[in-house]
């Protein structure tokens, strides 16, 4: 029987691929061992007969058809190119990577210039100018809700007179002529109802000078005792000491409704 | 090879007339047949021409030329599965390389048609590789690289393959 650790050396000497040292141990090993050098002895007898193994001798067609396929082959690179092609593709594969960074930030700064500039496109110029154009709709709009306002206090329509008073609460700034033509309705209306309204809307815009002196202004005018005592309640909201003198004159009069009379008594005295 | 990845063509007539007997050798004791070996070995240097570009360079040529003989090999036994038998002893002579009745010497002409017929009785793997390592001279590094496995299995499975040999010789000799 031979070492099992021993196959690989056995095979290795067959066919020379021992170095020195192996080898010399192996030799060492041999000595030694009947059944290892038994067995190398009876594989090297076949392995020098295999020498002797002849293989035929392929045909001398075997040349010519090479060069016949290789001549075929060739032609028909030639005719598609794929060797071209293939050197093309590879060269722009090597260039691709070598510069995939470059246009990768190339393109990254460009995406982030394009956001930019988006945002200070419409923050800046056509923000503004959306504003602007939404701000003159809006006065626009403004305008033709004043325009629709004092259209409406001409309307013989109590009703609709009123809801021409009512539009002021949406107007937010109040110029001279809304207040005249308020001041106008409150004066003058037919309509208590109206005229009511109108003082409603007006103690509103009481932070305009103009508007407390037409209040006050307006005083006796009133002879409705339904205005006399709201005017009276919107005096003293407004704590307008300059109406105490209107009043006073208004307490003169000898047809006074005996109730307004009390409440202007009173008013006159929680304004002094 | 790497020339003729390169675009070289013609370099590929220099290797065709370095290994073209040696890939008919390993193909014709694979098969025992001369035709088909060499129609195979066209074919193996046509998919070399062919798939030049997976010549990588890193292995030896010659590891890659056996391996695609290799599946050249599978391929064609696929296709032919059942036409590739085990030969009787009579057709293996007369398959023999300029046949028996040469006049040579008698006993070593026995000698040589028994190791022969020994051979053909191999298991596939065993005539594989003894065929790489005997016949065509390829170390047992190269070997493992053709067949992957490692150098260590490569040796193994060919000193296997050489006492399986030697016995089915011995027991013809008797």
């Amino acid at each position: 029987m031979m070492c099992e650790k021993y196959e690989d050396k056995l095979i290795g000497l067959l066919n020379n691929e021992l170095t020195p040292a192996e080898q010399a141990e192996l030799e060492k090993h041999l000595a030694e061992c009947p059944g290892c050098s038994e067995e190398l002895a009876g594989l090297r007898d076949v392995w020098d007969m295999m020498a002797e193994i002849e293989t035929p001798e392929p045909s001398s067609h075997m040349r010519v058809k090479f060069q016949a396929m290789l001549d075929t082959y060739k032609e028909s690179v030639e005719d598609v190119k794929p060797g071209i092609w293939s050197s093309i593709r590879e060269q722009f594969s090597k260039v691709w990577q070598l510069q995939t960074r470059w246009p990768m930030a190339y393109s990254l700064m460009i995406i982030l210039v394009g956001f930019g500039l988006g945002y200070w496109l419409f923050s800046s110029g056509k923000g503004g100018k959306q504003e602007e154009q939404l701000q003159a709709l809006s006065s626009q709009v403004h305008e033709l809700k004043q325009t629709m306002m004092l259209a409406l206090l001409e309307n013989p329509s109590a009703s609709e007179r009123i809801r021409g008073v009512s539009y002021t609460s949406e107007i937010k700034h109040a110029d001279k002529e809304v207040i005249d033509a308020l001041l106008a309705t409150l004066n003058n209306d037919p309509n208590v109802n109206v005229r009511l309204s109108t003082l409603d809307a007006l103690s509103h815009l009481a932070n305009h000078p103009e508007v407390r002196e037409g209040l006050i202004r307006s005083i006796e005018k009133q002879d409705s005792p339904i205005m006399q005592l709201a005017i009276a309640d919107v005096m003293l909201k407004l704590q307008e000491k300059r109406s105490v003198k209107p009043f006073e004159d208004l307490l003169k009069q000898k047809d006074l409704n005996p109730g307004v009379r009390d409440k202007i008594k009173q008013t006159i005295t929680q304004l002094i | 090879m790497l020339r003729v990845k390169a675009g070289d063509l013609d370099r590929m007539g220099l290797l065709f007339e370095r290994h073209h007997r040696s890939l008919y050798g390993f193909l014709f004791h694979m098969t025992y047949q001369r035709e088909a070996s060499e129609d195979m070995v066209q074919n193996v240097f046509y998919k070399m021409l062919k798939y030049r570009h997976t010549f990588t360079g890193q292995g030896e040529f010659v590891a890659w030329m056996f391996q695609i003989a290799r599946n050249t090999l599978k391929d064609q036994a696929k296709k032919k599965k059942n036409k590739i038998q085990q030969l009787s002893a009579e057709e293996m002579e007369d398959r023999l390389p300029g046949g028996i009745s040469a006049d040579e010497q008698l006993e070593k002409k026995q000698d040589k048609a028994g190791l022969y017929k020994a051979m053909a009785s191999l298991s596939e793997d065993h005539r594989e590789i003894l065929t790489l390592n005997r016949l065509q001279e390829l170390k047992y590094g190269e070997i493992g690289q053709i067949l992957g496995i490692s150098e260590v299995a490569a040796k193994t499975r060919a000193f296997r393959a050489m006492q399986e040999l030697k016995s089915i010789y011995s027991k013809m000799e008797r």
